[in-house]
C-alpha cells in the first residue's frame, strides 16, 4: 500500500515537474534560421545587389532586348524576343525593386556605420536600377518607393514621380556617390574585396563607373532637354580629377559569372541544360547584325558567332529533288529552292559563312532549308552563337554594365553636337578601339578603323549598337533617342515598328496600386502602333520621347 | 453518488451497443462480454453442462428476430439465433443466467433455473436514444444532453473496406465534412471540416488520438531534381485503421473550444480500442486483399500519328509519306490504320543504312499496357486480455502496396499497445503507445516533369509504348536512355530510374493516471508525445533530360515532435433535478520540427553517375540547409455542465493561452464558449412516437496564434557567388505586433428521433466569423520595396447547413435495412481584408487566377472564397457596329481569338453542397453495405487537357470543332457563320471551324508547296476600337474574303483558360462491401468465435457532369513543392498531369476470432 501510494506521488510528481518546467516563450520565438539584420555586416548585402543588377543587364540585353535590338532571333518560342509580343502580363519590374529593397538596405546600415565606401557603392546600384526602370517604363515610383515597412496607403501604394524627376534624381546621386568614393583608398574601412564582385574593392574604379553613368544618363537627355544634358556631360568632362571616367577597356564594369551551377552561369549554357531546344540552340544571329558586321569585315562577329556548317549551292541543272551533302555544302535542285521560297516566303541566303535569321519571321525555325523542322533546334544553315556562349562562364561570358567604349562613343557624340571640347572622330576611333579590346580583338584595331571610318552620329550610334552586343538595352536607349540604326521590323512582329517601352505590369501595380499606375498610365502618349492597345502599351510614348520625334 | 453508477451503466451500455453493432456487421469479432459477474462465474466451477434451446421474437409484432447474440453471463459462452429467430446453446450448469442482446432492443437477462426451452420477446430499445459520444478532452456523454453537433463513426465503418489512409473512409459518412483524395494510393487526404475558415493555413482538423494531438498537414510535396515534385502522404495515414475503436468530429468550436488554438478548423478526436473488461484472451485476425483495376484513361485520340500536318498520299503525289517524326510532339500527324507507310520513329534500316518506311497503325491501349493492377494487402492480427489486474491489448498490421505506376510501392507495418492496471482500488494508470513504420521504395512524382503518367500520355499514337520498356540503349545500359525523340522522357525510364523512396518512423503515446480521490472528485494527469522521423531520397539515374549531368540525389531527414502535459481535475454533485459537472486543467504545449538537407542542385548532377550520396555530388553543386523551429503554447481551461431533470443541458468553457508565437502583450488570448440543449420531449408528452426532441445552441469563440518567427524577419541566403556570401533582406513585410486570431461561431440545431428510432434527422445551421486572420500572402505593389505582407487582417464568414437523415424502413423478419442521408452546404465569404488590401491571390495558372477579393456591391464581387478569374473573349463593343458583339481576332499567324485584358469570374472550385449516402440491408448472414458521395456544383481546370489539346492529342478537342459541312472558303461559308452568330460568334464556347482532314471540313492551306486539307479558322473579325469607341474593321475572319486558315494543329486558344475549366459535380459510390458471416453454429465447431467473408469495392466513380476528358474532379489538386506563402502545397481547383487512371477496386476480406 505504501509503495503504491509512493509511487502515485511520484507520477504526480513527474508531470507536475514537467508542468512546471516550461521554456520562456520569448526565447522559443527568436528565429535560428537566419542572420538577424542587426547584426548583420553591410558587406554581405554587397555582392547580392552587384550580381542582381548584373544578371538583369544580361537578362535584357542576351534576351528579348537583344531580339528587339536584332542582335539575335530565336526560332522557338520566340514571341517575345522576335516579335515584341509583350503586354500587361509580361516584364515586371518586381525585381528591379527588390534589388532596390538591398541597395537601400545596404546605404541605410553603411550610413549608421559611416562606411562611405558602401554607401556609394549603394548609391550606385541604386542609381543603375532606378535608372534601368525608368529607361523601361516612364514614370515609376521613385521619391516614395521602398517605404513599404513604414505602412499606411502612401508607402504601400506609392505615388509615381515623373520621369524627369527621376533623371535627376539619378544624377544627384551620382554626383553624392561622386564625392563620397573620392577619397584614397587608405580612407575606407570596412572593405571586402572578395564581397564587391565587380571591382574587388577598388574604390577609384567605382568612382569612374560613377561619373561615367552619369554621363550615360545626361545623354539619355540630350533630344529631351539638350540643356541640362549639355550642362552635366561638360560639367563632367571639364575637371577630370574631379571626375575621373572609364576610358579603358580595364576599367569597365563587367561581371564575371562563376559557372558552379544554373544560378551563377551563362544563361545559355549547355552544361546545365543540355536539351536539344535548351536555350542555346534556340537564340540564333539576326541578319540585320550579321549584315552589318560583315560589311565593316568585324572581327568580333567571328568572336560572337558560328560559321554555318553547311552552305547552300543551288545547282539549276540537276534533276528535281536532288539534294545532296558535298563537304561543307549542301547542293540542291532549283526546284527544292523554288518550293521553298514559295512555302515560306522567304528568300534563300547563299552566304558561304555567315548567315542570320532576318527580324520578325514567320519561318525562323525553317529557315534557309532547315532539315529540322522542330522549333528551336541546331540549324546547320544558319550560325549558332559562338562555341563561347555554351559555356557556363569564361574570359569573355560577363555582364557588361558600362564600358569604356560607351563613355568613348558618348563623349563622341558630345564632341559631334559641340558641348564639349575635342575631336568626335578621336573620341569615336577610341571608342571602337576600346570595344574590340574588350573582346579580346584589339589587334584587329588599325585594320579595322580603316574599314569602319567616322562619318558622324550614324557611325557613333551603328559602333554603340555593335558593342553593346550582350548589353543590347543601351542600344535600345540610343535607338529611340536617335532613330539609329534604322531598324525595320519583320512580317509577324506584333506591331510594324520597334516598340518603345515595356508594359506596365498588371500585378506589380496596376491592380495594386490603381490610383497612381492610372495616372501614370494616363501621362503616356500613344503612336500610331499602340493601337489597338489602351495608352499602356509598348508603343506609346513616355516622358523622355513625347515631342522628340524620335525615333518615329 | 449517482455518478458512481452512471459511468459503468454508460459503458456498459456502450459496449453493448458496440458489441452487437459489431456481430451484426460481422466485421468485428463478437465482443461475448456482458457485465461481469464474478460470483457467477465462481459458481459455474463444478456444474454438468446443460443444453438450452428456444426462439427470440420482437415484442412490436411477434416476428422472430435473427441474429440476436445470447451469452452465458459472466463467461465467453455464446450463441446466436438463427434466420427464424431460433437458437441452442450450451451452458455449463443449470442456474446460470443467459443474456439476450440485439442492437435496437433492450437487452434481457434471464435465469435458467433448470429449464431448457426458454423463448423470449424482446422489447425495443428506446435507450439507445442515450448513446454515447467522446467528446472535447476524452469525456464520454450522452449525445441528448450536447448543445452542439458531433459527427460520429464507429470503428467497423472505418474498416468495412480497407483504406490505406483512414481519412478516406470517412468520406461520406459525415456531414460538414469535405474529404478529397489529392492522387492515388499514398497521396495527402485533405480533410476540411465546414469549409475553409482560414485563408493562410491548408485548413485541415486537428487529430487528437486518445489525447495524443498527431500532427497532420497537406503540405507533403518533396523531392530532388529539377521538376521532380513527390506527394509523400499524409502523416495521418500512419494511424491503423483497424487499431480504432471510434471517431469522433466535433466540428465548430463550440465543440472544440477546449483544444484552443488548434482547434479552429475542428477536431477528429479518436479512440482506440483497448481489452474489454473481463473478456479474457482473444485474438483476432483479419486479412484484407484488394486489386485496382485500371478501367477508365484520358479521352486522347489515336487517330493521328504526330506530326503538324495530316497528309496523305495523294497530297504528295501517292506512295510513301514524309518522315513522321515523334519530335513534332504534335498530335496531327497522317492518319493512323489507313494503310499509309511512312518512315517512322524506330524505322528498320535498309542494307544501305536507309530507313525503310513502316505502316503508319495506332496504339490506342498505350497508357492502358503502361500502367499494372494496383495490389494491397492488409493484414492484422490483435491480441486483448482483460483480468482482474491488467488489461491490455496488442495489436500488429502490415500494408504493402504495388501501386499503378510500375515500380511504385507503399508499406505500413504499425504495432500498438494500450494498457491499464489499477495500482490501487482509487487509482489508475494506463498507457497507450504506437509504433509505426511507413516506407516506400518508390513514390510516384506528379505534375509535370519527372511524372511517367505525363509521358506515358505523351506517346504519339503511332507508337507502340511496349517499345519503350527496355528503356536503355543496349549496349548503354545506366547511361543513355531509348526515346522516341529528343524532346521525349521514356515513361518507363522514369518509373525505374527515379526512385523517391521514404521511410517515416512514427511513434506516438501517452501515460495517464487518474486518481479517483473521492467519489465525487478526480484529478488526471497525463503526458503525451508525438514524434516522427521520416528520410525521403531521390535517387535518379542519368537519361531525364532536366538532370543532364549524370541524374541527381538528395536526401531530407525530417523529424517533428510534440509533447503535452495536462492537469485536469474533476468534481461533480448531482442534486435532485439537478447535477453539475465542474473541471478545470492547464496543459503546456511544446513542440519542434527540424530538417537537414543536402542535394545536388538543379541541373549541375552528380560527380559519377548511379553513386547516390551526398559526398558524389561536387562541393560547389551541393545544395544543403538546415531549419528548425520551435513552439510553446501554455493553457488553463475550465468547463462545467448542468443538467436539469433529464431535460435542460448547459455547458460552459472558457480557455486562456500564452502562445510564444506571438509578441508580448498579445501573447495571451482568453476564449469562452456556452451551450444549452432542451429536451421537448421530456416537458411535453408528444405520444409514444416520439422518441426524443432536441433543440440545441452554442455560442464559442477560439483564438488562434500563428506559426513560430512571424514577427520580425531575418536576412535570407541567396548562396554563394564564387567567394562572395550573398545575403538578402527578404520581400515580405512582418507585423512585430500581430494579435492572435480570433473567430466566433453560432450555431442551432435540433435532433429528432422517432418510431423507435427508424426515423432520425439532425438539422444544424452554423455561421462562423473569423477576425485577425494572420495572412502571409497579401501582394503589395512591388515599388514599395515588397512584394507581400503577413498581418492581421479582415473578416471570413462561413455560414452551413448540416442535415442527416437515417431511416430504417424495414425491420422485421430476416431484413433490416438502413438508410442514412448527411447533406453539407457551406459557404465561405470575405467579407473585409485590410485597409489598402483588395485581394488575396490562391493561385496564378492557366492563364487564370483564383482571387479572393472581399465582399463589394459596387464592384459586384461575392467575396466567395475559392473564385477562378479568366479572361473572356475581346469583342466588338460598338453598339452601332454591324459586327457588335463579334470576336476580335488578331492578324495574320496570330488570327486567333483576342483575350481581354481584365478577367472576370468563371467559377469557383468550393462545391454548392456536397451528399453522402450510407445503406446497409441484411438478410440472415448476409449485409450489403454501400456509401455514395455526391458533389454538387463547383468548377475545376485542367491543365493537362490545354497542354494536350494545344498539342491536338485530346479527343474532346477534336469533337469541339464546328464541321462547315460542305461549304469551303468564300462568302457562302460567310453568311452560314453570320447566320449562326448564335453558336459560333456571340457564345463564350471557344470553338474553331474546320478540322485535320477533309471529312473534318478541313479547309484547304498549303504547307512547302504541298496541299493539305487541314485548316481551321477562328470566326470573328480583325480591327480596333477607335478613342470614340467606335469600331473601325481592318477585315473580316468569317469563312470569306480575307480570313486566315490556319492548320488545325495550332488550333487551340492558348490565351484562355475557359477552353479548360470543368464542372466538378460527380457521384461516386464510395464504398460497397457484401459481408457473410459464419454462422455461430458453425464457427463454433472450429472453436472460433467470428468468421467473416466480405467482398467489396470502393471509389468508383458513377457519375461525373462534365468529364469527357477523363479527369477526376475530386482530384483537381495541383502539387507544388511550395505554393506562394500559404502554409500548403497544393493547388486547389487546378491540376496538372493529376491523372492516374480511374480504377475500379475488388477486395476481399476475411476476419476470424477465437
Amino acid at each position: 500500500m505504501y509503495r503504491i501510494k509512493s509511487s502515485f506521488i511520484s507520477v504526480l510528481t513527474i508531470v507536475l515537474a514537467l508542468l512546471v518546467s516550461c521554456e520562456d516563450l520569448d526565447e522559443l520565438n527568436v528565429n535560428p534560421n537566419g542572420v538577424d539584420p542587426e547584426k548583420a555586416d553591410p558587406n554581405l548585402l554587397m555582392a547580392t545587389i552587384i550580381t542582381s543588377v548584373g544578371q538583369s543587364v544580361v537578362s535584357l540585353g542576351y534576351g528579348d532586348v537583344a531580339g528587339v535590338m536584332q542582335h539575335t532571333q530565336k526560332d522557338g518560342w520566340s514571341g517575345g524576343h522576335n516579335d515584341y509580343d509583350w503586354d500587361h502580363n509580361d516584364k515586371s519590374w518586381a525585381g528591379y525593386y527588390s534589388i532596390l529593397r538591398n541597395s537601400d538596405e545596404l546605404y541605410k546600415k553603411s550610413d549608421d556605420l559611416e562606411l562611405d565606401f558602401h554607401k556609394g557603392v549603394a548609391l550606385v546600384m541604386e542609381a543603375y536600377s532606378f535608372g534601368l526602370i525608368t529607361d523601361l517604363w516612364g514614370d515609376a515610383p521613385y521619391s516614395a518607393a521602398l517605404n513599404g515597412e513604414a505602412g499606411g496607403e502612401e508607402n504601400l501604394k506609392p505615388v509615381f514621380d515623373a520621369q524627369k524627376d527621376i533623371y535627376l534624381g539619378i544624377l544627384a546621386d551620382l554626383e553624392t556617390a561622386n564625392t563620397l568614393l573620392s577619397e584614397e583608398s587608405s580612407a575606407y574601412s570596412g572593405i571586402i574585396p572578395s564581397q564587391d564582385v565587380l571591382y574587388g574593392g577598388d574604390v577609384s574604379k567605382w568612382r569612374k563607373f560613377a561619373n561615367s553613368l552619369a554621363l550615360r544618363y545626361y545623354m539619355r537627355l540630350s533630344e529631351k532637354e539638350p540643356g541640362i544634358a549639355e550642362a552635366g556631360i561638360n560639367n563632367i568632362t571639364s575637371d577630370s580629377d574631379k571626375y575621373p571616367l572609364i576610358t579603358v577597356a580595364a576599367d569597365d564594369a563587367n561581371m564575371d559569372y562563376i559557372g558552379s551551377s544554373l544560378s551563377d552561369s551563362w544563361p545559355t549554357n549547355t552544361v546545365f541544360d543540355q536539351s536539344t531546344t535548351g536555350s542555346y540552340f534556340r537564340v540564333k544571329m539576326c541578319a540585320t547584325l550579321v549584315e552589318a558586321m560583315q560589311a565593316l569585315n568585324d572581327p568580333r562577329l567571328a568572336i560572337w558567332a558560328n560559321k554555318i556548317e553547311y552552305a547552300l549551292v543551288l545547282e539549276p541543272g540537276w534533276e528535281d529533288d536532288r539534294d545532296e551533302i558535298i563537304g561543307n555544302e549542301r547542293h540542291f535542285a532549283q526546284n527544292i529552292a523554288d518550293d521553298y521560297e514559295a512555302a515560306w516566303n522567304n528568300t534563300l541566303n547563299y552566304d558561304p559563312e555567315w548567315v542570320g535569321i532576318p527580324p520578325s519571321l514567320s519561318a525562323a525555325p525553317q529557315y534557309n532549308l532547315n532539315p529540322y523542322l522542330e522549333q528551336a533546334v541546331y540549324n546547320p544553315h544558319v550560325s549558332q552563337l559562338n562555341d563561347i556562349y555554351k559555356e557556363t562562364s569564361g574570359p569573355l561570358l560577363k555582364s557588361r554594365m558600362m564600358s569604356a567604349a560607351e563613355v568613348n562613343f558618348i563623349l563622341a557624340e558630345a564632341a559631334l553636337y559641340g558641348w564639349i571640347t575635342g575631336d568626335a572622330e578621336t573620341y569615336y576611333n577610341a571608342g571602337v578601339q576600346e570595344s574590340l579590346k574588350a573582346w579580346g580583338a584589339g589587334d584587329s584595331y588599325d585594320v579595322y578603323i580603316a574599314g569602319a571610318t567616322f562619318a558622324g552620329l550614324e557611325e557613333i550610334i551603328e559602333q554603340k549598337w555593335i558593342a553593346s552586343w550582350t548589353a543590347a538595352a543601351e542600344a535600345w536607349f540610343d535607338y529611340r533617342r536617335t532613330g539609329m540604326p534604322a531598324l525595320q521590323t519583320g512580317e509577324t512582329a506584333k506591331r510594324q515598328a520597334l516598340p518603345l517601352r515595356f508594359y506596365y505590369h498588371w500585378d506589380d501595380e496596376i491592380t495594386l496600386n490603381p490610383v497612381n499606375a492610372q495616372a501614370a498610365i494616363d501621362a503616356l502618349e500613344p503612336t500610331i502602333f499602340a493601337a489597338p492597345d489602351n495608352k499602356n502599351s509598348a508603343w506609346s510614348k513616355m516622358w523622355l520621347l513625347q515631342g522628340t520625334g524620335k525615333p518615329y | 453518488m449517482k455518478y458512481k453508477h452512471l459511468l459503468p451503466k454508460l459503458t456498459k451500455r456502450f459496449l453493448t451497443i458496440l458489441a452487437f453493432a459489431t456481430v451484426f456487421t460481422g466485421i468485428i469479432p463478437v465482443d461475448a462480454s456482458g457485465w461481469n459477474n464474478n460470483e457467477s462465474v465462481r459458481n459455474l466451477e463444478n456444474q454438468q453442462p446443460f443444453r438450452v434451446s428456444g426462439k427470440v421474437t420482437s415484442s412490436i409484432d411477434g416476428m422472430s428476430v435473427p441474429g440476436v447474440t445470447i451469452i452465458v453471463k459472466g463467461t465467453q459462452i455464446g450463441a446466436i439465433t438463427n434466420s427464424n429467430g431460433d437458437y441452442t446453446i450450451e451452458v455449463p450448469g443449470s442456474d446460470v443466467i443467459l443474456v439476450y442482446s440485439y442492437v435496437g432492443y433492450e437487452t434481457q437477462e434471464v435465469a435458467v433455473e433448470g429449464r431448457s426451452l426458454i423463448n423470449i420477446e424482446l422489447n425495443e430499445s428506446i435507450e439507445m436514444l442515450e448513446e454515447v459520444v467522446v467528446t472535447a478532452l476524452g469525456i464520454k456523454r450522452e449525445e441528448k444532453s450536447l448543445g452542439y453537433s458531433v459527427g460520429k463513426v464507429a470503428g467497423e465503418e472505418l474498416t468495412r473496406v480497407a483504406q490505406e489512409n483512414v481519412l478516406n473512409s470517412i468520406s461520406g459518412k459525415v456531414s460538414g465534412v469535405t474529404i478529397n483524395s489529392t492522387g492515388g494510393t499514398g497521396s495527402s487526404v485533405s480533410m476540411v471540416i465546414r469549409g475553409a475558415t482560414s485563408l493562410s493555413s491548408d485548413n485541415q482538423p486537428l487529430f487528437v488520438v486518445d489525447g495524443i494531438p498527431l500532427s497532420n498537414t497537406v503540405n507533403n510535396i518533396g523531392g530532388f531534381g529539377d521538376d521532380n515534385r513527390v506527394d509523400y502522404g499524409n502523416a495521418i495515414s500512419d494511424l491503423d485503421p483497424e487499431n480504432i475503436e471510434n471517431v469522433s468530429i466535433l466540428k465548430g468550436p463550440s465543440a472544440a473550444a477546449l483544444y484552443g488554438t488548434r482547434a479552429g478548423n475542428g477536431v477528429v478526436l479518436i479512440t482506440t480500442k483497448t481489452a474489454k473488461d473481463m473478456e479474457g484472451v482473444k485474438v483476432s485476425v483479419i486479412s484484407n486483399t484488394v486489386f485496382d483495376i485500371p478501367s477508365k484513361f484520358l479521352n486522347v485520340q489515336s487517330q493521328f500519328s504526330s506530326g503538324f500536318f495530316s497528309f496523305r498520299p495523294e497530297d504528295v503525289g501517292g506512295g510513301i509519306l514524309p518522315d513522321i517524326n515523334a519530335s513534332d510532339g504534335t498530335g496531327n500527324g497522317p492518319e493512323n490504320d489507313r494503310g499509309y507507310w511512312a518512315v517512322q520513329w524506330d524505322a528498320p534500316l535498309d542494307a544501305n543504312g536507309v530507313p525503310v518506311p513502316t505502316e503508319v497503325v495506332s496504339y490506342p491501349d498505350n497508357v492502358k499496357n503502361f500502367v499494372n493492377t494496383g495490389f494491397t494487402t492488409t493484414n492484422s492480427v490483435a491480441v486483448s486480455n482483460s483480468s482482474e489486474a491488467v488489461n491490455y491489448r496488442l495489436g500488429f498490421t502490415n500494408m504493402s502496396n504495388n501501386g499503378l505506376i510500375p515500380n511504385s510501392d507503399l508499406f505500413k507495418n504499425s504495432l500498438s499497445l494500450s494498457a491499464s492496471t489499477k495500482v490501487h482500488k482509487k487509482l489508475t494508470i494506463s498507457t497507450n503507445i504506437n509504433l509505426s513504420r511507413s516506407w516506400s521504395n518508390n513514390r510516384p512524382s506528379s505534375n509535370r516533369g519527372t511524372n511517367p503518367l505525363q509521358w506515358a500520355y505523351s506517346v504519339p499514337a503511332n507508337i507502340d509504348i511496349q517499345k519503350l520498356e527496355d528503356y536503355w540503349v543496349p549496349g548503354k545500359e545506366g547511361s543513355v536512355v531509348r526515346s522516341v525523340s529528343s524532346n521525349h522522357e521514356n515513361p518507363y525510364f522514369l518509373a525505374n530510374e527515379v526512385n523517391n523512396s521514404f521511410t517515416r518512423n512514427r511513434n506516438y503515446g501517452n501515460l495517464v493516471a487518474d486518481w479517483q480521490v473521492l467519489p465525487s472528485f478526480n484529478i488526471m494527469g497525463r503526458f503525451t508525445l508525438d514524434q516522427s522521423d521520416e528520410v525521403r531520397e531521390t535517387k535518379m539515374a542519368p537519361g531525364y533530360s532536366k538532370e543532364p549531368n549524370n541524374g541527381a540525389y538528395g536526401i531530407v531527414d525530417l523529424t517533428r515532435s510534440e509533447r503535452n502535459v495536462d492537469i485536469l481535475a474533476t468534481y461533480n454533485k448531482d442534486w435532485e433535478a439537478i447535477s453539475l459537472s465542474i473541471s478545470a486543467g492547464g496543459n503546456a504545449l511544446y513542440n519542434k520540427y527540424s530538417s537537414i538537407s543536402n542535394s545536388s542542385k538543379s541541373g549541375t548532377g552528380l560527380i559519377v553517375p548511379n553513386v547516390f550520396n551526398v559526398q558524389n555530388i561536387s562541393s560547389a553543386s551541393l545544395n544543403y540547409s538546415n531549419n528548425w523551429s520551435q513552439r510553446g503554447i501554455y493553457s488553463v481551461y475550465a468547463l462545467a455542465n448542468f443538467a436539469w431533470k433529464g431535460i435542460l443541458y448547459m455547458d460552459l468553457t472558457a480557455r486562456n493561452d500564452w502562445s510564444s508565437t506571438l509578441p508580448p502583450e498579445n501573447r495571451s488570448y482568453f476564449y469562452p464558449s456556452a451551450s444549452l440543449s432542451v429536451l421537448v420531449n421530456e416537458i411535453f408528452n408528444m405520444g409514444k412516437q416520439m422518441n426524443m426532441l432536441k433543440l440545441r445552441g452554442g455560442w464559442a469563440m477560439v483564438g488562434n496564434d500563428t506559426s513560430p518567427y512571424s514577427l520580425y524577419p531575418v536576412y535570407g541566403n541567396s548562396g554563394q557567388w564564387g567567394d562572395a556570401i550573398r545575403l538578402n533582406k527578404p520581400g515580405t513585410l512582418l507585423t512585430p505586433d500581430l494579435k492572435p486570431e480570433e473567430a466566433t461561431s453560432l450555431e442551432f440545431g435540433t435532433d429528432l428521433r422517432m418510431f423507435n428510432n427508424r426515423l432520425r434527422f439532425e438539422g444544424t445551421y452554423y455561421t462562423v466569423d473569423n477576425r485577425n486572420q494572420i495572412l502571409g500572402n497579401i501582394p503589395l505593389a512591388a515599388s514599395s520595396g515588397f512584394t507581400r505582407k503577413k498581418l492581421n487582417a479582415g473578416l471570413l464568414q462561413s455560414k452551413g447547413w448540416e442535415l442527416m437523415l437515417g431511416v430504417t424502413p424495414v425491420r422485421r423478419g430476416n431484413w433490416n435495412w438502413d438508410l442514412d442521408l448527411n447533406f453539407t452546404k457551406n459557404e465561405t465569404r470575405i467579407i473585409e481584408l485590410d485597409e489598402g488590401v483588395d485581394v488575396i491571390e490562391f493561385w496564378s495558372e492557366n492563364k487564370s487566377k483564383s482571387y479572393g477579393y472581399a465582399v463589394n456591391d459596387e464592384t459586384g464581387e461575392d467575396g466567395l472564397v475559392g473564385n477562378i478569374y479568366s479572361s473572356r473573349i475581346k469583342r466588338v463593343t460598338d453598339q452601332n457596329s454591324p459586327y457588335y458583339g463579334y470576336p476580335l481576332i488578331g492578324e495574320g499567324l496570330d488570327a486567333e481569338w483576342l483575350a481581354e485584358e481584365e478577367k472576370v469570374k468563371v467559377g469557383n472550385f468550393n462545391p454548392d453542397f456536397i451528399m453522402g449516402l450510407q445503406t446497409q440491408l441484411s438478410y440472415k448472414s448476409f449485409t450489403l453495405s454501400m456509401t455514395f458521395d455526391w458533389r454538387h456544383g463547383g468548377q475545376y481546370m485542367s491543365q493537362t487537357q490545354r497542354y494536350m489539346s494545344e498539342s491536338v492529342m485530346t479527343q474532346t478537342w477534336l469533337d469541339n470543332l464546328i464541321h462547315p459541312g460542305d461549304l469551303g472558303p468564300g462568302e457562302e461559308l460567310r453568311n452560314w457563320v453570320i447566320a449562326n452568330a448564335d453558336a459560333f460568334l456571340l457564345s463564350e464556347n471557344l470553338r474553331p471551324i474546320g478540322g485535320p482532314t477533309p471529312e473534318y471540313g478541313g479547309f484547304p492551306e498549303s504547307f512547302s508547296g504541298v496541299q493539305v486539307y487541314d485548316a481551321t479558322f477562328a470566326p470573328g473579325v480583325v480591327g480596333y476600337h477607335d478613342e470614340d469607341g467606335n469600331f473601325i474593321l481592318d477585315h473580316e475572319n468569317l469563312g470569306g474574303a480575307g480570313t486566315t486558315f490556319l492548320p488545325y494543329v495550332v488550333s487551340f486558344p492558348w490565351d484562355f483558360g475557359t477552353p479548360s475549366m470543368f464542372d466538378a459535380d460527380y457521384i461516386k459510390l464510395r464504398e460497397i462491401s457484401i459481408t457473410y458471416q459464419l454462422p455461430n453454429s458453425i464457427s463454433s465447431k472450429a472453436k472460433m468465435q467470428n468468421v467473416s467473408f466480405s467482398i467489396y469495392s470502393r471509389n468508383i466513380m458513377l457519375w461525373t457532369k462534365d468529364s469527357a476528358f477523363g479527369i477526376d474532379p475530386e482530384r483537381a489538386f495541383q502539387a507544388e513543392t511550395s505554393s506562394g506563402n500559404r502554409g500548403t502545397q497544393f493547388k486547389q481547383g487546378i491540376e496538372r498531369y493529376n491523372v492516374d487512371p480511374w480504377v475500379i477496386p475488388i477486395g476481399f476480406k476475411i476476419g476470424v476470432t477465437f
